[in-house]
């Protein structure tokens, strides 16, 4: 097969697992909400008394007296056209509540995984070349202590040094301009980035130390090239390819994470409208907030294995599955 | 590179970082299991006349708003966070296990049934799926561990199928196979034996993950419920008080933080012993003592 064939070929067969997968989650996550006990007309009139008229009323508006896959189908359906039905609680739709607090979270993610990439990647490799260093045991003793710190008690605790620090420093409120927001988001980001930090400089570095030791970089030291350029521009550019891997899954775990981090620092993201959706019972919302976030998920994953594809001629020939 | 001879031995378990993690990890649960006796007072019992106070000799850690013994509280609650990421572990270990003993030793469909799925639920975040869970079966710290345990046999299973795929080649299963011992016996009496100790070192890690996991649950509200409380649900609690009190919130969050990196070292010290070829990688400058690293 040729080159642009095969590439073809191998972006077709990773988009019809991302359809694939997004399908199987999206049966899942319905079929879950719906073993529930809960009915969902209580929840609806959140404990009103009302006439058997309104509830059949209410059971023909949120389409509830229509068959379970007939309702899955209009949930699937109603989501192509992104329409996310309406909520229990507020009788609106689904997708206004979503669509004001996405660019929060998003944004949230996006900033501390530029983040954790401008430390993990030196970290990492500072730590894989120049092993037993007091340098590299830094970076290791880091690594440990942020995979264990919830990003949770870091904000709390943060919170906490801060305000004994500089007294005046904001925590919560509003923000309007993009510097506001910065100043507003910084805290959040580091506390949601430092997981990342420590997986991201532990693979980084495993990586670079077998690449180090590997045949090709022996030859590069015979022929006497500077060991800055071997390490950056060949042992880096074979360690980075799993790294991107991982980093690609940590990206949707951060989507996961940012729940927390919001609570901490009380930013209006989806993730307290999830929780408190969770514990309203109000499952429109549940449904499209998880869908949102699954597909979000794949679609960085996805994107990263067609990225390394493009990159990585090997990989799209199946050699490196 | 220094090589430090004594600690680069090989067949050494008990290494200091070894010895001090475990030391760790037996002060934090000799004080969780012996709550009852330690505790010098009823962690829900509330005397509003003590409340607020700062660490003293009646109160170790002090205690929050209603009076409460923050020390005494610590001790009840780990007591509860540990129970839940061992119960977490179990579940993962008793059908995980033997799901992976089945599904690499016979192989056929089922094996590639039970790594498809795997694949699926281990690429996806594991608290994503936990919420879907507890939205639909309820909130409360049991629908918590049970979708936790669910989540983790996946990853136990996977572990355990790679590593039945390794030593069912070897010469002591055929000799098994010879003398006429039954699937189950060579399974569980032969392959198992010889798995366990990298079981370990992967358990110990999933353990300090669902320390982590169900801190994380309790934390939002959907894990332990009141008057229950765990480490999770303490730091929750504690965030009111940031900034009078802030050992109430600081005090649960550096206990999941020790004990996870305690943990976390023990798992390596495990993984260490088990595969010597990960003591030292040679260095940029020298050969290591090991040489190339062992595939």
């Amino acid at each position: 097969m040729g080159r642009g064939k095969e590439l073809l070929w191998y972006i077709g067969k990773k988009l019809a697992q991302f359809v694939a997968v997004l399908l199987v989650v999206s049966v899942l996550i319905f079929v879950m909400v719906r073993l529930s006990n809960i009915d969902p007309v209580a929840v609806i009139l959140g404990g009103k008394k009302t006439s058997p008229e309104t509830i059949a009323a209410l059971r023909s508006k949120f389409n509830l007296d229509k068959p379970v896959v007939q309702q899955y189908f209009i949930w699937l359906g109603g989501m192509l056209r992104g329409d996310f039905g309406i909520d229990f609680k507020y009788q609106q739709p689904v997708w206004d509540l979503i669509a004001a607090r996405l660019p929060v979270t998003l944004w949230l993610v996006s900033i501390s995984t530029v983040l954790a990439l401008v430390i993990c990647i030196p970290l990492g490799v500072i730590g894989g070349v120049r092993q037993g260093t007091w340098a590299d045991r830094a970076s290791s003793l880091f690594s440990l202590v942020a995979a264990a710190c919830p990003s949770f008690f870091l904000g709390v605790a943060m919170i906490a040094v801060v305000s004994r620090v500089s007294p005046g420093t904001r925590f919560t409120g509003n923000y309007h301009t993009f510097g506001e927001m910065m100043g507003r988001m910084w805290m959040p980001a580091i506390c949601l980035a430092l997981g990342m930090v420590a997986l991201g400089a532990r693979i980084i570095r495993t990586g670079m130390m077998e690449q180090m030791q590997s045949g090709y970089v022996q030859t590069a030291r015979a022929k006497g090239l500077a060991p800055g350029r071997i390490v950056l521009r060949h042992a880096f550019q074979n360690a980075v390819i799993p790294f991107l891997t991982v980093m690609s899954i940590q990206v949707g775990s951060m989507l996961v994470g940012a729940v927390m981090v919001e609570n901490v620092f009380s930013l209006a993201g989806v993730g307290g409208l999830l929780i408190s959706a969770i514990q309203s019972s109000n499952y429109p919302v549940v449904q499209a907030i998880t869908m949102i976030l699954v597909f979000l998920f794949l679609l960085i994953t996805t994107l990263v294995d067609i990225l390394y594809a493009v990159i990585d001629p090997r990989i799209r020939v199946g050699k490196m599955e | 590179m220094r090589v430090k001879g004594k600690q680069q031995r090989v067949g050494r378990f008990f290494t200091p970082s070894v010895v001090i993690s475990l030391a760790v990890l037996a002060v934090i649960l000799i004080g969780v299991l012996f709550a009852g006796v330690l505790a010098p007072y009823d962690p829900n019992y509330g005397d509003l006349s003590s409340a607020m106070q700062g660490p003293s000799a009646a109160h170790l850690l002090g205690t929050d708003q209603t009076g409460r013994d923050l020390f005494s509280r610590m001790l009840y609650g780990g007591g509860t966070t540990l129970l839940g990421a061992l119960g977490v572990v179990a579940f993962a270990v008793a059908l995980g296990v033997p799901l992976g003993l089945f599904s690499g030793y016979y192989g056929g469909w089922v094996d590639t049934l039970v790594l498809r799925v795997s694949d699926i639920v281990i690429s996806f975040p594991s608290l994503l799926l936990a919420f879907v869970f507890v939205a639909a079966f309820g909130r409360g710290f049991g629908n918590t561990v049970v979708a936790l345990g669910i989540l983790y046999i996946p990853m136990t299973a996977k572990l355990t199928r790679s590593l039945v795929l390794m030593e069912r080649g070897k010469t002591y299963v055929e000799a098994a196979r010879a003398v006429g011992c039954s699937d189950t016996h060579i399974l569980f009496l032969e392959i198992f034996p010889n798995c366990a100790s990298t079981l370990t070192a992967q358990l110990t890690l999933d353990f300090g993950y669902a320390i982590l996991d169900l801190a994380a649950m309790s934390f939002i509200g959907l894990g332990v419920q009141p008057p229950t409380s765990d480490w999770g649900a303490m730091l929750e609690e504690g965030q009111v008080m940031l900034f009078t009190q802030p050992l109430l919130a600081l005090a649960p969050g550096i206990a999941i933080a020790v004990t996870v990196i305690a943990l976390n070292i023990f798992s390596d010290g495990v993984q260490r012993y088990i595969d010597p070829s990960q003591r030292q990688l040679p260095g940029f400058g020298k050969r290591g003592k090991w040489g190339k690293k062992a595939d």
